[in-house]
This record gives C-alpha cells, structure tokens and sequence, in this order.
C-alpha cells in the first residue's frame, strides 16, 4: 500500500464530507447560498483528489488496496450525487391553487400531538402558514 | 424573529408531510414553539396545488451530528414546494411567497416586511 495514495484517498473523503457538513449546516439558520459555489468546487476538488489517489495507487501495485479505495469510492459517490443534486434546482411550480384575495381552503389535519385542527380554528387570528418540506 | 411575530400577533404554523409522530419528534429535537401540522397523504398540500413531485430528501429522526439532524435513508419522493402565506383575521390570503428554487426559503426579512406591509 502507497502511503501518499492513501493520504489524498482520506483527504479527499474530508473535504467531500467537510463541504457537506458545512453546506447543510446553514440550513436550519436559513442561511443557505443562493449560489453555492464553496460546494461546488469542495465537492469538485475532493472528486478528482479521490481519483488521483486510485490513479497513484495503481501505479504502485494492481491491487487495489481497501484503505485507498474505500474513501475515494465513497468521495466519488457522494461528490458526483450532489454534485449533480445541484444540477436540479428548480422546483417544478406553476399548479398554485390560491392566489392573493382568496379565502383559505378548507381543511382538516392533525397537529404533531395527535389533534385534529381545521382550517376554522384559524379564524379571527392572523397567521403565518408555512408548507414545508418536513423534519430534516 | 419570534418576537417581531408576535407584536403582529401572528399566529404561526407549518404543514409538511411528515406523519404525526415524525412531526412530534421534529418539534422536540429542534425545540419549537409553532404548531407543527401533519399531511401525511398530502391532500392539503395537493389541495393548495404544492405538490413537489419526486423532491430528492432525507428522512431524520431524533438524533443530531454537528448540530444536523442526522440525514439517513435519503429518498425520492413527493412533498411540498416551500411556500409561505400570511392570512389575515377573516381568513382572506394576503401575501403568498413561493421559491422557484427548493433549496432556498423566505427570509425572515421578507417575511417581515410583508408582514409589517399587510398589518400597518
């Protein structure tokens, strides 16, 4: 096993995995870029540092060894999933059913405590009504 | 930002299509104080034409790493385009704000700024 082969095979793993960590932690604060460049060259840099530790290894031995290839092969496939992830920005809208004017339409769901709550119950109050994507 | 709703005396609540118990465990884990709605079928969310069909998510659960819920089971499926309403005491809607890019949402400044707008 090559040394530096596995060096860059780990490095590349933490800056895939730092660039994520990074990005996603501006969720919650709302701080999300528009455009998220940092990610995309991280992300980009630790895709071809994981390739060149797999291109050096072999050029010291043929069989590939599991502490240089398991990083990278994890690097490459996250790096190129959301990599192209990012590809797919736009939300497909255009199907609103309300405009501004409109009275709320009626409905009836249950709150995370397990209770029924209709659209009614909102009556007399002002209210910021957020649709979300869920817990993550 | 909960402060400045407040003086408005708005109510806030968010709907998604977790089920009631992910909803719960969401509440708890990043301590909220608004009402949490559960659309598990997503009827209200097709209802009020948000439907995001094959969004790619994750699935969460009660545990956080770096202060991130911790992503697992990553997943296509069908959810709600983010999107915020303010409506007032009559149930009229009065501001509608929808991103044409999922990974972003309403900033609070907006947020305010339409609600300072709709309630002088």
């Amino acid at each position: 096993m090559d040394l530096t082969a596995m060096s860059i095979s780990v490095v590349s793993f933490v800056v895939v995995m730092g660039a994520l960590v990074s990005y996603l932690s501006t969720i919650p604060s709302g701080k999300v870029p528009v455009r998220p460049m940092g990610l995309v060259f991280f992300l980009s840099l630790g895709v071809l540092l994981a390739i060149t530790s797999i291109v050096w290894n072999y050029q010291f031995s043929l069989s590939p060894h599991v502490v240089v290839v398991f990083p990278a092969f994890f690097a490459i496939c996250m790096g190129t999933f959301f990599l192209w992830v990012l590809t797919q920005p736009k939300t497909p809208l255009g199907d609103l059913k309300i405009k501004i004017g409109d009275h709320l339409l009626p409905f009836e769901v249950k709150t995370s405590e397990g209770k029924q709550f209709l659209s009614n119950d909102l009556m007399g109050k002002r209210t910021l009504f957020k649709f979300f994507r869920g817990g993550w | 930002m909960q402060a400045d709703l407040d003086k408005y005396k708005l109510t806030v609540i968010a709907l998604s299509k977790d089920t009631v118990d992910e909803a719960a465990i969401h509440k708890e884990r990043d301590q909220l104080k608004m009402t949490l709605l559960s659309d598990e079928k997503l009827k209200v969310i097709k209802q009020y034409g948000l439907e995001h069909h094959k969004a790619f998510g994750f699935n969460t659960g009660r545990f956080k790493m770096f202060g991130i819920p911790l992503a697992l089971r990553p997943s296509f499926k069908a959810m709600a385009i983010p999107t915020s309403l303010i409506i007032d005491e009559k149930g009229v809607i009065k501001w509608i704000d929808q991103t044409d890019d999922y990974r972003l949402r309403s900033s609070e400044e907006r947020i305010l700024e339409a609600v300072k707008a709709v309630f002088k």
